[in-house]
C-alpha cells in the first residue's frame, strides 16, 4: 500500500516547464479529444514562450508520432509495451507519472474521455497536485506561467476559474468536442524518443478477457439536433422529436435529467457531461437552459427553443423562440417541413417540365 | 468467509435548488433536499447483488456533514451491513485531492477489505475523481465505468463500457470498482430493515479518528482553488418570437439557409 501524503506542494516551481499532452490512441490514430488539446497546448506553450510535448503509450508509436508532429508537437515521449496490449490505469498511471517526475511540466492537458478520466486523478494523486475537470476555456497567464481554466459552476449561471497556483504540474480535462480540431501545421518539426517499457508486474493480475467494439452515437460532428428535455413530459415525448429529426436528417440529443431518468440512453446527452455540439441547427425542446446544458451547445450556428415558460434561460440563446408545447410545435414543425419538402419537389418538376 | 465491500455514498442536494454566495465562492446547500447521488445508488446495489449471491459484508462508507446520516440509514434499509460517516469541519470544501485522501484514509480505518464500489460520478460536482483518487492512494486497481460486477475467484469480472466498445476484463483483489448509472436499478428500502438500523445507528468519525494532519484535509490540503467568477459572454441571438402558427414561414427561412434537404437536391 502506498502511504497517504497530503498535497505537498515543490519548492521551486521554476523548474517546472512546458505543456504536456496526453496523447490517447487507438489503432495508431489519435482520439478526437486528445487532438483538441494538443491544439489548445500548443496555443498555451507559444504564449507562455514554452514547448509542447506529447506523451503517448501504446504498442506501434509511429503512426501516433507523425500525426502529432504534422499538429505541431515540438517533442514526443514515447512508451511503447513490449509484454502488455490493451489499457490499464495501474500501468499508464506510473508511465505518465515517471515521464511527469523527470521532466517536470508546468501544464498537462488531458481529454475527458472515458480513458482520460480513468487516469488524470490517479495521476495528479501520485504526481501531489490538483486537477480542474470538465473545462471549457483554456488560456495562459505568462506572467504567472498560470494555466487559467474555467468550468461551468456547481450552481448556475455563472463559470468558474480554477487555478493551481502552488503545484505542478497543473492538470485539465476538457470533454471531447470543446474546442476545435487544430490546423496542420506546415513543416513540423518534432524530435520523438521511445522507449521500450516493461510493465508485467504491474499487470500481472490485470486480464482484458474480451473487447466487444460497438459504434456509439457521436454528435459532436452532427448538422443537425432535435433535443428533448423534461418539458418533453416523457419517454414518449422522444417520439414527435425523432420524428422531426429524421425528416430533417439530423440526430436526436438529450438533456442530462432525461437521460438519468432513463428516457433515453447516454449516448444522447449533450452538456457539460454529455457531448458538445456544434451543429448547424439545433433545436430545443422543453430544456430551460441551464448553464450545463449551454455549455455543451451554444456554438451551434442556429439555435431554435421550444419552451411553454416564455422568461425560460434558453429564450436569450436562441434565434427563434416558440412559446408552446413542445409535442405540438415540434409535430407541427415535422408537417411543415414534410409540406415545404412537397411543395419544392413540385417547383423542381415544374421547373424541368417548362 | 464472505467477502468485505466498502461503499462510498454521497449525499448530494436534489436538484437545483442550490445557489452559489458569489462574495465567499461557497455552495448554499442549505435549503436544498438531500438525496443519495444517483450512481451511488447503483453501487449499492452492485454490492447488494454480490452480497444476494455469495454473502458479503457491506459498509457504506460517506464523508459529509451530519446530515448525511439520513442517506446512510437508507442504504442499511436497502442491505448494507453497516455505515460510517466521516464528519468534520475542518474536512469541509476539499477538492478531490483532499477527498480522495480523506477517504482513502477511512478505508485504512477500516481495515481489511476485498472491494470498494463507487458511483460514477457525482451530480453536485461530477468530476467522476474521487472514485480512481481512493483507488490511487491506496495502491490499487480500479474498474471504471463498469455496468456489471462479478467475484470470481479471487477476482473481480467486469464488464466496462467505453466510447468505443465493451471492455471485459479481470482484476485482482482488492480492487475498487466505479459504476454507471445504467448498470442496474436500485432496490427500495425494507421498513424492517430500516427500522434496524436507526437502531443500531452509524458510527461518526471526525479528525481526532483519522488523525491526518490539518493542512491536508479541508480546504487546506486541496491544490485547486477557484480564482473568480464571470457571467458567461454570450454571442448575442435575436431570440425572434415565433407562434405555432408561424412554422410554415420559420420552415421557409431554414430551407432558404439550406438545413431542409430536398429529394431533388440529393439527386
Ligand atoms: C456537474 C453538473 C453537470 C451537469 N451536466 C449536464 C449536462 O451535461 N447536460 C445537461 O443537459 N444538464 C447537465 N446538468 C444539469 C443542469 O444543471 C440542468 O439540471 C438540466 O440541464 C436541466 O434539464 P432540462 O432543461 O431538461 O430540465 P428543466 O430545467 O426542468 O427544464 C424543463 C423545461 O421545460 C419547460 N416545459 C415544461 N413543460 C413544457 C411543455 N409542455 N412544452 C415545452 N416546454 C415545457 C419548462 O418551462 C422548463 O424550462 C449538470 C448539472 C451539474 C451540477
Ligand atoms: N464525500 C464523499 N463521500 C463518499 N463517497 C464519495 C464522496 N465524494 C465522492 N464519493 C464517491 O466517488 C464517486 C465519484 O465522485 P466525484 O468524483 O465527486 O464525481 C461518487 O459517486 C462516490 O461514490
Amino acid at each position: 500500500m502506498t502511504d497517504l501524503v497530503g498535497c505537498i506542494a515543490p519548492e521551486k516551481l521554476e523548474e517546472y516547464r512546458n505543456v504536456f499532452v496526453y496523447l490517447e490512441n487507438r489503432n495508431g490514430k489519435i482520439s478526437r479529444g486528445a487532438l483538441e488539446m494538443l491544439g489548445k497546448g500548443k496555443e498555451i506553450s507559444v504564449k507562455l514562450n514554452e514547448k509542447v510535448v506529447g506523451i503517448a503509450i501504446g504498442q506501434d508509436l509511429k503512426a501516433v508520432a507523425d500525426e502529432a508532429a504534422s499538429f505541431g508537437c515540438d517533442l514526443i515521449l514515447g512508451a511503447e509495451l513490449s509484454d502488455f496490449n490493451g489499457f490499464s490505469s495501474v500501468a499508464y498511471t506510473n508511465i505518465i507519472s515517471d515521464f511527469i517526475f523527470e521532466q517536470k511540466p508546468n501544464i498537462f492537458l488531458i481529454s475527458g474521455s472515458r480513458e482520460g478520466r480513468d487516469l488524470v486523478s490517479r495521476i495528479a494523486v501520485k504526481c501531489k497536485t490538483g486537477v480542474a475537470a470538465d473545462c471549457i476555456e483554456l488560456d495562459g497567464d505568462p506572467t504567472n506561467r498560470l494555466l487559467i481554466a474555467w468550468r461551468p459552476s456547481f450552481g448556475d449561471k455563472t463559470i468558474d476559474q480554477i487555478l493551481c497556483r502552488k503545484h505542478r504540474p497543473q492538470m485539465i480535462t476538457s470533454r471531447p468536442g470543446s474546442y476545435k480540431l487544430p490546423e496542420k501545421v506546415e513543416k513540423p518539426d518534432c524530435e520523438t524518443r521511445i522507449k521500450k517499457v516493461k510493465v508485467g508486474k504491474l499487470v500481472a493480475k490485470h486480464k482484458i478477457l474480451e473487447f466487444k467494439p460497438k459504434t456509439r452515437l457521436d454528435l459532436t460532428s452532427s448538422k443537425i439536433i432535435v433535443s428533448g428535455g423534461l418539458g418533453i413530459g416523457g419517454p414518449k415525448g422522444f417520439e414527435p422529436i425523432r420524428k422531426l429529426a429524421k425528416e430533417l436528417e439530423g440526430e436526436v440529443g438529450a438533456s442530462r435529467p432525461v437521460v438519468d431518468l432513463g428516457w433515453i440512453p447516454y449516448e444522447h446527452q449533450v452538456g457539460q457531461t454529455g457531448q458538445t455540439v456544434r451543429p448547424k441547427l439545433y433545436i430545443a425542446a422543453g430544456i430551460s437552459g441551464k448553464i450545463q446544458h449551454i455549455v455543451g451547445m451554444k456554438a451551434s450556428e442556429t439555435i431554435i427553443a421550444i419552451n411553454t415558460d416564455p422568461d425560460a434561460p434558453i429564450v436569450k440563446y436562441s434565434d427563434y423562440f416558440i412559446n408552446a408545447d413542445a409535442g405540438k410545435a415540434v409535430a407541427k414543425l415535422a408537417d411543415e417541413i414534410r409540406k415545404y419538402k412537397k411543395a419544392h419537389l413540385v417547383e423542381a418538376d415544374s421547373e424541368q417540365t417548362a | 468467509m464472505a467477502i468485505k465491500i466498502i461503499v462510498m455514498m454521497k449525499q448530494v442536494p436534489d436538484a437545483e435548488e442550490i445557489f452559489i454566495d458569489p462574495v465567499k465562492f461557497t455552495l448554499n446547500r442549505a435549503q436544498a433536499r438531500g438525496i443519495i447521488n444517483p450512481s451511488d445508488e447503483n453501487a449499492l446495489e452492485c454490492a447488494l447483488k454480490i452480497k444476494d449471491q455469495t454473502g458479503a459484508e457491506i459498509t457504506v462508507l460517506s464523508m459529509g456533514p451530519p446530515a448525511a446520516e439520513s442517506a446512510i440509514i437508507e442504504c442499511m434499509g436497502r442491505g448494507a451491513d453497516r455505515g460510517v460517516l466521516v464528519t468534520d469541519r475542518v474536512f469541509a470544501a476539499a477538492d478531490t485531492y483532499a477527498t480522495s485522501l480523506t477517504l482513502a484514509a477511512s478505508v485504512k480505518n477500516l481495515g481489511e477489505f476485498d472491494l470498494i464500489i463507487a458511483g460514477e460520478s457525482t451530480t453536485d460536482s461530477g468530476t467522476g475523481h474521487v472514485g480512481p483518487g481512493v483507488a490511487e492512494f491506496l495502491g490499487i486497481d480500479q474498474a471504471t465505468y463498469c455496468t456489471s460486477l462479478h467475484i470470481e475467484n479471487d477476482a473481480l469480472v467486469a464488464e466496462r463500457d467505453l466510447e468505443d466498445g465493451t471492455e471485459v476484463v479481470s482484476i485482482g483483489l482488492p480492487a475498487l470498482a466505479t459504476v454507471l448509472i445504467s448498470s442496474n436499478i436500485p432496490r427500495r428500502a425494507k421498513l424492517r430493515l430500516k427500522i434496524d438500523a436507526l437502531r443500531k445507528g452509524i458510527e461518526k468519525w471526525d479528525h481526532d479518528t483519522l488523525k491526518l494532519p490539518p493542512e491536508w484535509v479541508g480546504i487546506k490540503g486541496s491544490p485547486t482553488v477557484v480564482g473568480a467568477l464571470k457571467i458567461p459572454e454570450e454571442r448575442k441571438r435575436a431570440a425572434k418570437r415565433i407562434t405555432v402558427d408561424q412554422l410554415g414561414e420559420l420552415v421557409k427561412e431554414l430551407g432558404g439557409m439550406g438545413l431542409i434537404k430536398t429529394e431533388e437536391e440529393e439527386a
